[in-house]
């Protein structure tokens, strides 16, 4: 009979939470891998054929530690392409649930609110894909009590910068190399470039 | 095939469609269609002037359609017997080809199908696989890209026969690949299309690897794989020397094809595991080895012939370890691919097995079958009152049973399997099992519920899968509530409402009615008339105010020990959770009815006299002896 009182493996805890449960049928064929668009242009240690079998051998520090667990966008490209059916995302986001839970952080560079500017009007909140984005009532210093204004929740934020590209007030925005400013200097850059290129 | 068609004793036929099957073991009637070939078989000498003279072309589909025939045309070179035959629907009459045939006489456009019947003494279906069509993955770009080709057109274009004369090109340009990816598990092991292991593909992507690299040692080859499977005799020497020959194995399944619209060249995506590198790869040709799937007329002839299939479409064998040969229809065997895939070896030996097995009802005069069969008792049968009734004819999965209003249903002995679907069913109670008489069940169930009936549970199990799973869960040592008691029926359809009803006339505390999961039933559909049965009781108990889970219906496999165990539990915790004394007031207040309905109860005697029951029931206990025939 089983153990009622023992502790669940990692596997059996990922598989508890919903999108998590088809994680052992895994025969690492690769396919998720040469699918995924983030293995291939953001970060080569990105890797969920790895992640699936981390939960399997329940590796869990390392699963927390792996970028898998924080860069993954839920863009479902691999899971149409999975021989096994298995809704890759879900395992991993189930993997990152369990590492929120144990106060493991995201190393990404989240969005970020201007409290001075925000207006509440509620576009970011509709059109993140994260539902990463709530408004709160805070109070803000200098601005007065109680204000309803949006909040970003860092552990669930993946920076795609949607919330900053609809933002009627410049209120929202992502931090350090993705701010409005860099990336229009940065896209000036590249057109300056490539005329130069032209004319050359 | 040609030292078969030749064999005296061998009539093949070719051309021709089993359309009826009739009869049992020994004496089989098999209506056959020999269609028309328009063309008279014992005229044509396969001379080949009729084809030379045809001015329609067609594609011709062994060749996959990389080359035309004619309209009048032989499958194959190797058919056997080499006889043409004129395509009706390509055919414009012009009647070149008689002119041609000249004196033979051999065309006759007049012909029509022929329909003859047969005495047939056993039956070996050997109708082979179907490839899976790789076009319905879009990511592999089958169709769409000229130089993804299947392995079955790879077959042809490495052929020496083929199309072009054993000349491996790339159907884009017609120049030799320099560079060829073999892609494993195309549409097998993907729970989007088959989930099964095709068997053969590894070692066929070795062979075909190790082919074109003798004949053109330049070639650069790779193979793309999950797993490489080889487990037979000298395969993994074989997969050895591939590798010894510079052939590339790299592990990961691809998820990309890409081409280069100008070169016509394809790109690779894919991981390669073994070193954690997402790759992409240039080729110039890629193969894709497609999955075994059934024949797509596989559910006719199942109907036909009254054979299973497992899931996926395979014909289904009487047992898969101990009997995989025979179907549960005695006298039918399943030789090749059609029950699973199968390698050649494999393929082989089990046509030599059959052949075999079949052998042995040839050369006897008389047929054992199992003594557990149905026998009606004709006094009772309203069929013989001129009644219509012919539900024992509906439950039976083997159509064993006759019934014609003005006589009493006929049992085919030979047929009969000894399911007790019928004997179930039967509302006249007039039919019987031998071996599992109504008298012998009851008194069983009478004993086991003797002594303090409230608190026990009482199963009904299925020889085959229940009763196996309760086996495995003694022999595994799981612990179950020790207030179980069963017997055992062959099959869930035996498993009378009376049995049901007499078990809480009784007292019991709580029934389970077990069986085997549907695709495994070893009697065709006997299940599914248990379990309808059982979801008719379900409601019959639900009306009249049953304790919930009293009343339990599961399907229970012989390797599932643990559930059986589990239910059981379950099963003692409702018992527990209803209370003793709201359970007997509930079985109190129940018992007139179920006396009511078990109607079997009023005919059976008690348990000290249930041993001459049968001779009460005056049947002729007697078994035929049938005669088969040769």
């Amino acid at each position: 009979m089983e153990n009622k009182d023992k502790p669940l493996s990692f596997m059996e805890q990922v598989q508890a939470i919903p999108g998590g449960e088809a994680v052992s049928v895994c025969f690492s064929c690769g396919t998720c891998v040469s699918r995924c668009l983030i293995q291939q242009k953001v970060e080569k240690a990105y890797n969920p054929r790895r992640m699936m079998k981390m939960v399997m051998m329940d590796l869990r520090e390392s699963a927390f530690d792996s970028p898998t667990t924080w860069l993954c966008s839920s863009c479902e490209l691999c899971y149409p392409a999975c021989p096994q059916e298995i809704h890759i995302s879900g395992v991993i986001n189930a993997v990152k649930e369990l590492a929120i839970e144990k106060g493991k952080r995201s190393p990404l560079k989240t969005a970020e609110v201007n409290t001075k500017t925000c207006v509440a009007c509620g576009l970011c909140v509709e059109v993140c894909p994260y539902k990463a984005v709530h408004l709160v009532e805070k109070n803000i210093p200098n601005r007065g009590k109680n204000m309803t204004i949006a909040e970003v929740d860092n552990e669930h934020c993946m920076a795609c910068g949607l919330c900053s590209s609809v933002c009627r007030s410049n209120s929202i925005e992502l931090t350090e190399d993705c701010t409005d400013e860099n990336v229009i200097d940065s896209l000036r850059n590249w057109l300056t470039e490539q005329s130069v290129k032209v004319t050359a | 095939m040609v030292d078969a068609a030749r064999h005296p004793k061998i009539d093949v036929r070719t051309y021709t469609q089993v359309e009826r099957v009739e009869g049992f073991v020994g004496n089989f009637k098999v209506q056959l269609r020999e269609k028309a070939r328009y063309v008279i078989a014992d005229r044509c000498n396969g001379c080949g002037d009729c084809a030379k003279v045809c001015p329609i072309e067609v594609p011709n589909r062994f060749e996959l359609d990389l080359a035309p025939r004619k309209a009048a045309y032989v499958a194959m070179s190797q058919s056997v017997p080499l006889l043409y035959t004129i395509d009706q629907e390509a055919c414009i009459h012009c009647y070149k080809c008689v002119e041609a045939c000249g004196a033979l006489d051999a065309i006759d456009f007049s012909q029509e199908d022929k329909i003859v019947w047969e005495d047939i003494g056993a039956i070996v279906v050997a109708t082979g696989f179907n490839h899976f069509d790789p076009s319905v993955i879009p990511e592999y770009g089958y169709n769409q890209y000229p130089n993804v080709i299947t392995a079955m057109e790879m077959e042809r274009l490495n052929n020496s026969a083929g199309p072009t004369v054993g000349n491996l090109i790339r159907p884009s340009d017609g120049e030799n690949p320099k560079r060829l990816a073999i892609i494993n598990c195309v549409g097998s092991r993907d729970k989007r299309f088959n989930p099964w292991c095709s068997n053969f593909c590894c070692m066929y992507a070795i062979k075909n690897a190790v082919l074109l690299k003798q004949m053109y040692p330049e070639i650069e080859l790779s193979i793309y794989y999950i797993d490489i499977r080889t487990p037979s005799k000298g395969y993994e020497e074989f997969y050895e020397r591939a590798r010894e020959m510079g052939i590339k194995f790299i592990q990961g399944r691809p998820s990309l094809i890409t081409e280069d619209k100008k070169s016509h060249n394809l790109f690779v995506h894919s991981e390669d595991i073994t070193l954690g590198l997402v790759t992409e790869y240039e080729y110039d040709m890629v193969m894709l080895n497609q999955a075994a799937v059934p024949q797509p007329d596989v559910d006719s002839v199942s109907s036909v012939l009254n054979i299973q299939q497992s899931p996926g479409g395979w014909f289904m064998e009487y047992h898969p370890k101990l009997r995989p040969l025979d179907t549960p229809t005695d006298g039918i065997f399943i030789a090749g691919a059609c029950q699973g895939p199968k390698d050649i070896p494999a393929s082989v030996a089990s046509g030599s097995a059959t052949a075999s097995r079949a052998g042995r009802i040839l050369h006897s005069d008389e047929w054992e079958i199992e003594p557990i069969i149905a026998q009606v008792w004709e006094d009772r049968c309203v069929s013989a009152d001129g009644k219509k009734c012919g539900i024992c004819a509906k439950a039976c999965p083997y159509n064993a049973i006759t019934v014609e209003v003005g006589t009493a249903a006929q049992v085919t002995t030979a047929k009969c399997h000894g399911c007790g679907g019928c004997v179930a069913e039967c509302p006249h109670n007039a039919i019987t099992q031998l071996h599992y008489t109504d008298a012998q069940i009851l008194a069983q169930i009478r004993a086991l519920l003797a002594d303090k009936p409230e608190e026990k549970i009482f199963a009904f199990r299925c020889h085959w899968c229940s009763y196996g799973g309760a086996d495995m869960a003694g022999t595994s040592h799981f612990e179950y509530s020790a207030n179980e008691r069963g017997v055992r029926v062959m099959c869930s359809a035996r498993m009378d409402t009376d049995f049901i009803y007499e078990a809480y006339r009784l007292g019991a505390g709580a029934v389970l009615y077990s069986g085997c999961h549907p695709q495994d039933c070893h009697y065709i559909t006997g299940q599914l008339v248990g379990a309808s049965r059982a979801e008719r009781l379900q409601k019959i108990f639900d009306k009249m105010g049953m304790s919930p889970g009293r009343f339990r219906i599961e399907w229970i496999s012989a390797a599932e020990g643990q559930k059986y165990a589990n239910v059981i539990d379950e099963m003692q915790q409702t018992i527990d959770e209803i209370g003793k004394e709201k359970l007997l007031a509930e079985i109190e207040s129940m018992k007139p009815e179920m006396e009511k309905r078990a109607r079997r109860m009023y005919e059976v005697p008690d348990v000290t006299d249930a041993s001459d029951y049968s001779d009460k029931m005056k049947i002729a206990m007697t078994l035929e002896v049938v005669d088969i025939g040769k």
